[in-house]
């Protein structure tokens, strides 16, 4: 591994790790989309600022691409003021035309400006490692290696700085309010932290990876834990491991290292999307599944508690009563003589004791919804757990 | 980037409206754009009705992995097959999206940025891999990016004119159950309509529209031509129909607009300049529109303020009135100073009104003003009640 190749793993790590802080938070606060529009708003700040500094990297025109970003939100907020149109239209409306003007503006100055718009949306790994800093000539590593450090730096002291106010203004903005905090502040603080953090990676991995890294690695941890501080390690962890191994998948397909990390970053998610515990879709899909059998098998009991009469608890009639398909009937069957809940004598299905008394509790617990009777019924049934 | 070449520098109106009739080129993207215009102004109304405006965003990227691996698979550039595997990509993103709303706890804004740009970095991931690929048929499909209206030719037209054809009869043919399904969903099930098959034919729609631009204004901007003329005739009318119909002109003129500005420029790609035109519309019909726009909300607003001032006065001078025998009474137009809502201005309108009567530097309320000062403040005893 020579030393561009660490470099360029590096850089790819700090920036999941500068994406993934604000990108929890974004996610938690249902702003997600807020990043894609920023992420594509940029472009003219970038446009303007190259033209005054021709340097990508200069921090003018991070600030102003930054300030466009910030500007995005301040637009759309507007405009959804207005009650004119709904806040996601107000998203769709307000990057778009801003991108456009961004795209018009390096078309009309082609000859001057040697920006490339794929380049903006994808950026160029690769390259990073070329582009050096020299403090009085002495080589101090990649440029954006420094830039997205030290934007990570600053990322990481607000949060630790500001991690009580985040965190109650996103989960109760009216106590955050009333105990004197300001939530205007710190939505405003967040969506600048996300535009600087955009614009300083957008050079390195390019807009689409930006959006990416910020809200993939936090839904998929928002799907295993429902910790914040969890969530954010996670997070965290998830965004570097996309990193590297997007940045290998990349070296061995020779291809787009920003597209190979959201490459990685799609098969992670997919993965904890199919298998996470308790809220993969797999376990959902099961959870249902089992409810609905629990459901009749409720159902078949109560049935059989309400009726007395033999001719009633015959086999046969009940599948004519019921009408349950074979499966569906074999199922709740088996699941309630699994339970020793009914017996079967001469074809004449009856409640046992156990059964008798299970019906009452679960009536009960619907109808009061107390569930201290049906502790030991949780182990069992799903349907008793939420 | 895209320019229609070889017209730049032709200003003049009328040569340009003889050009479009006369040039292949310009007509068909003329055609092209104003047909694609038509065909997501529809069906962006739905979008944007339904609250799914920023779906168009995620289904546009999401369609690029379908279109590279068409390419993969056929290694031809053919547009139909190209186009049909950014539909299938489309889709699967579309459902997917669902899936993650439904079955999990994730928003929907998480959801669809998820989904956005996980398929477009796998999608840039396949194009930079055929880029690699010793094929000398592989160039151009960057296209699909941002669009290229100049690669427009007729057999793709055709193919919109007969994507909005079958839209505009589906549309027609299943106008009552969109309507009732967009408005009152539960009313609509409980009517017995299948919602669930309704709900995917119109988001499977929404898809063909957004794929189908994906050509000329490309995956970035694909969202706007969507939303944009849908959100400027929203402003407009009240009505389903009328806005239907309206965004699907303001989606035509951005089209023709649009082609016809880039056109007559040097270096000016069609795609956005067409997103631009239409953000012109939503802008003038956020501005202007009588009813809703911004314009004459204020003026709305200010005249209230006046007329409320303006009852204040006379509210003020009835209660004055009241505690004399004679109405007639005159009084100095000094004690009113201290009342808040008077002004120079207020006076003068009252008196215009034939409401109070000046002489000197007195008032008296007129009989007619009297009365009306009375009936005021009857109905808004009436209002609090």
């Amino acid at each position: 591994m020579s030393s561009a190749q660490l470099e360029i793993q590096i850089i790819a790590s700090l920036v999941a790790i500068a994406c993934a802080i604000p990108g929890t938070f974004l996610v938690l606060r249902k702003m997600a989309m807020i990043s894609d529009a920023i992420s594509h708003s940029i472009l003219p700040g970038i446009v303007i600022g190259f033209f005054i500094t021709q340097d990508l990297n200069s921090p003018l025109l991070i600030l102003l691409a930054a300030i466009t970003g910030v500007i995005t939100v301040v637009l759309v907020e507007y405009i959804q003021k207005t009650g004119l149109v709904k806040e996601d239209t107000a998203i769709g409306l307000v990057f778009p035309v801003l991108f456009s003007i961004g795209v018009i503006m390096i078309a009309k100055n082609a000859n001057d400006v040697h920006l490339d718009i794929d380049a903006v949306l994808l950026g160029e790994l690769a390259f990073a490692p070329f582009d050096r800093l020299l403090i009085s000539g002495v080589d101090v590593g990649p440029k954006s290696l420094w830039i997205i450090g030290s934007i990570l730096f600053i990322t990481i002291v607000l949060l630790v700085a500001f991690f009580k106010e985040l965190k109650l203004s996103t989960f109760d903005k009216g106590l955050a309010a009333s105990l004197g905090f300001s939530p205007v502040i710190i939505h405003y603080g967040l969506m600048s932290v996300s535009s600087i953090t955009t614009v300083g990676a957008f050079d390195a991995v390019g807009a689409i990876l930006v959006v990416a890294l910020m809200i993939a690695p936090a839904a998929a941890a928002y799907l295993l834990t429902t910790d914040l501080k969890k969530m954010l390690i996670l997070s965290v962890v998830f965004g570097v491991f996309s990193a590297i191994s997007g940045y290998w998948f990349a070296h061995w397909l020779d291809a787009s290292i920003a597209g190979s990390i959201t490459t990685m970053l799609g098969v992670l998610f997919l993965a904890v999307y199919l298998f996470a515990p308790s809220k993969g879709i797999i376990a959902v899909m099961y959870r249902e599944k089992q409810q609905r059998t629990e459901v009749s098998l409720l159902t078949f009991l109560l049935h059989l508690k309400n009726h007395d009469d033999e001719r009633e608890r015959h086999v046969n009639h009940l599948n004519e009563h019921i009408n349950w398909q074979k499966v569906r009937s074999k199922t709740v069957l088996d699941l309630a003589l699994k339970n020793n809940m009914i017996r079967i004598d001469n074809k004449i299905v009856s409640l046992t004791t156990k059964g008798d008394e299970f019906t009452t509790q679960a009536i009960d617990y619907i109808m009061t919804n107390e569930d201290s009777q049906i502790e030991d019924m949780k182990e069992d049934f799903f349907l008793f757990r939420g | 980037m895209d320019e229609i070449p070889a017209f730049a520098g032709i200003m003049d109106l009328k040569d340009y409206i003889q050009l479009v009739f006369s040039d292949y080129t310009l007509r068909t993207i003329t055609l092209g754009t104003a047909i694609l215009g038509v065909v997501t102004g529809m069906l962006g109304s739905f979008a944007v009705l339904r609250k799914q405006s920023l779906l168009g965003d995620a289904i546009s990227h999401a369609a690029l992995p379908g279109i590279a691996i068409a390419f993969l698979i056929t290694g031809a550039k053919d547009s139909n097959t190209l186009l049909l595997g950014a539909l299938v990509s489309g889709l699967i993103g579309t459902f997917w999206i669902r899936g993650i709303i439904t079955k999990t706890h994730l928003k929907s804004d998480t959801a669809l940025g998820l989904i956005l740009s996980l398929f477009f970095g796998f999608g840039m991931l396949l194009l930079t891999f055929i880029q690699k690929q010793p094929n000398a048929n592989q160039a151009g499909l960057d296209k699909y990016l941002f669009g290229q209206a100049a690669t427009l030719i007729e057999s793709d037209v055709w193919l919109m004119a007969i994507v909005t054809g079958v839209c505009l009869f589906v549309l027609l043919l299943f106008w009552k159950e969109f309507k009732i399904l967009l408005f009152d969903k539960d009313y609509a099930k409980t009517l017995g309509f299948n919602t669930k098959t309704i709900d995917i034919l119109i988001t499977s729609f929404i898809v063909l529209a957004i794929v189908l631009g994906l050509q000329t204004v490309g995956v970035v901007l694909m969202s706007a031509m969507l939303l944009a003329p849908a959100a400027a005739a929203r402003q407009w009318t009240n009505s389903l129909a009328k806005m239907v119909f309206l965004a699907a002109l303001f989606g035509a003129f951005s089209g023709v607009f649009g082609t016809a500005i880039s056109a007559s420029q040097n270096n000016l790609s069609t795609g956005p300049v067409i997103v631009l035109v239409a953000a012109v519309f939503v802008f003038v019909s956020f501005v202007f529109s009588p009813t809703r726009g911004l314009l004459f909300k204020q003026i709305r607003f200010i005249k209230n303020r006046r007329d409320l001032e303006l009852h204040k006065t006379l509210a003020f001078m009835y209660h004055i009135a009241e505690t004399h025998e004679n109405i007639a009474h005159p009084h100095e137009i000094k004690i009113l100073n201290n009342f808040q809502g008077f002004t120079k201005g207020t006076l003068k309108k009252l008196v215009e009104k034939n409401y109070v009567t000046l002489k000197g530097t007195t008032w008296s309320l007129t009989a007619e003003g009297f009365e009306s000062a009375s009936n005021l403040y009857n109905q808004s005893n009436k209002k609090d009640e």
